[in-house]
């Protein structure tokens, strides 16, 4: 009985399972098919056809991209060829710019030569005429003194047999000799032109044994004197100094010009009361010169190969407005410079010149009435000066 | 005279030694009277890659190129060219004469227009340059 019972129970029990089941599948059904649809999406389209899809589109956008290049590579190499064709046109004026050129300096290279052959006919024209004229000169001259002896000379003088002409003059023929280079008597070389660096200037040898104009140089020249007082000894001197000179240091006859004067209140010692003492004494605001006139020169030792003398200038000096005759042994050298030195020194009393001997204190501080003047002079040639 | 007399006269004898002795000798030696440049105390070197841009005056003008000439200006530019201008005295008449062209340096020295390089030296601010008829000493200047 009981097994019967729980036959039917367990039966029971299992439909009880089977209708729930249903049950809840009627119940549940359209929340599974929602589902299964979220999913469906979620995975979106085909990706073989979205990859199709793709490959299509970059298919046409290289076809557009092919397209696009192609027409600019062809812009670019028009425009290549445009400026190179430009290019060229005006390298090919250039060119012909050039060669005109060429042309034109060949053709005056060759006007050039045309006109240095003329100039050469005309020297050689001129030549000409020059032997002309002078053999016609020498004929005119010869014929001259045959005419002097031919007729009788108004003076009282009897005229002298007319000595029998050397035939000196050549004949003239047709075509002259050449003159000789020598230039005609009493002109002077022109000066040549010769190069420093870049500089075009005259060439000009300095030649110690020949006469020349010198001129001084201010800012290398001093003169002074050396004096001897009764308690110490002092130097007057100056730069202001100036003057100009014709020498010749190997003419024994001394035949010298010139002069060298320096302004007597630009004397200093050193010592501005004694300065002032000094201009005083020289009377400066009424003779402002003192003058060194040179008269002659008496040659010593003279070596023109190391460009050296010595000897004596002769002249006369003015100081305070008195002149009076000096000797001044001198040197004479020459710098690097192609300047000639002259050093010279000589004694000299102030007192001749009529300078008062300075004094003071009564006489008991006295300067020696003798002074010891000196000379340190740089002069140059005075370019282009005639000899 | 008296003997207060005779002692102020010593004093003054004395004094006056004194005062002598106060002021010293200043007689210029001999070999000392000449002028003297002071371009010879300048120690030159070579300088064959000197910068050489800038303006320069002579200062000093030796060899047989100084019987002619009197004064030289140099203006070197950095780009190689230059200007110059010497002065002349042709018949004691003073004048000035101008120029230009190209420089340049090598080992050999300072070429000027493309002609034979000349030794080019140089000292502080100063520059020598020896060609064969004479040699010139310049001083860098400026450019107002």
């Amino acid at each position: 009985m009981v097994r019967k019972l729980l036959s039917w129970l367990g039966g029971l029990f299992v439909l009880a399972l089977c209708a729930s089941a249903v049950f809840a599948l009627v119940v549940v059904k359209d929340r599974i098919r929602l589902v299964v649809q979220l999913d469906q999406t979620a995975a979106g389209p085909d990706p073989a056809a979205l990859l199709r899809d793709d490959v299509a589109m970059l298919q046409r956008d290289l076809g557009e991209l092919r397209t696009a290049l192609g027409g600019n590579f062809e812009r670019l190499g028009t425009a290549l060829e445009e400026r190179a064709e430009t290019r060229h046109a005006a390298a090919q004026q250039e060119v012909q710019q050039l060669a005109r050129a060429v042309a034109s300096l060949q053709q005056g290279q060759d006007g050039l030569q045309a006109v240095s052959a003329r100039l050469l006919a005309k020297a050689d024209a001129i030549e000409r005429d020059v032997a002309g004229v002078a053999a016609t000169v020498a004929r005119s001259a010869a014929a001259a003194a045959a005419d002097a002896a031919a007729i009788p000379s108004p003076l009282a003088e009897p005229p002298k047999p007319a000595e029998p002409q050397p035939v000196a003059v050549p004949p003239v023929e047709a075509a002259p000799a050449p003159v000789p280079a020598t230039a005609t008597p009493g002109s002077q070389p022109a000066a040549k032109k010769g190069s420093f660096l870049s500089f075009s200037v005259p060439t000009a040898k300095f030649e110690f044994d020949q006469p020349h104009d010198y001129v001084l140089v201010p800012e290398l020249c001093r003169v002074g004197f050396d004096a001897k007082s009764t308690l110490h000894d002092f130097t007057g001197v100056t730069s202001k100094v100036k003057g100009q000179f014709h020498a010749d240091f190997d003419d024994p006859s001394g035949a010298w010009t010139g002069e060298v004067e320096c302004e007597a209140k630009t004397l200093v010692t050193g010592v501005d009361g004694r300065d002032t003492s000094m201009q005083e004494h020289l009377d400066t605001a009424q003779h402002p010169q003192i003058r060194f006139a040179i008269g002659k020169f008496e040659p010593g030792a003279v070596d023109a190969a190391k460009q050296m003398a010595d000897g004596t200038i002769v002249g006369t000096m003015t100081i305070r407005g008195q002149t009076r005759d000096v000797r001044m042994p001198v040197k004479i050298s020459v710098d690097a410079s192609r300047r000639v030195v002259v050093e010279g020194q000589m004694p000299l009393k102030i007192s001749d010149y009529g300078v008062p001997v300075p004094s003071q204190l009564g006489g008991t501080i006295t300067m020696q009435d003798e002074v010891s003047v000196w000379i340190a002079l740089r002069a140059r040639i005075t370019t282009g000066a005639t000899k | 005279m008296s003997r207060r007399h005779v002692w102020s006269a010593r004093f003054a004898c004395g004094a006056l030694l004194l005062l002598g002795g106060c002021i010293a000798s200043n007689v210029v030696a001999r070999n000392e009277r000449m002028v003297v440049a002071t371009v010879a105390e300048l120690q030159f070197a070579p300088a064959p890659s000197l910068p050489l841009a800038g303006l320069y005056e002579s200062l000093e003008i030796t060899g047989d190129a100084a019987i002619a000439l009197r004064k030289v200006y140099y203006l070197f530019l950095a780009d190689g060219a230059y200007a110059a201008a010497w002065l002349t005295e042709p018949d004691g008449k003073p004048g000035f004469q101008t120029g230009n062209g190209t420089w340049t340096t090598s080992a050999a020295g300072l070429s000027l227009d493309g002609a034979e390089p000349v030794l080019l030296e140089q000292a502080e601010d100063h520059l020598r340059i020896t060609a064969p008829n004479g040699v010139l000493v310049l001083r860098r200047g400026t450019v107002q």
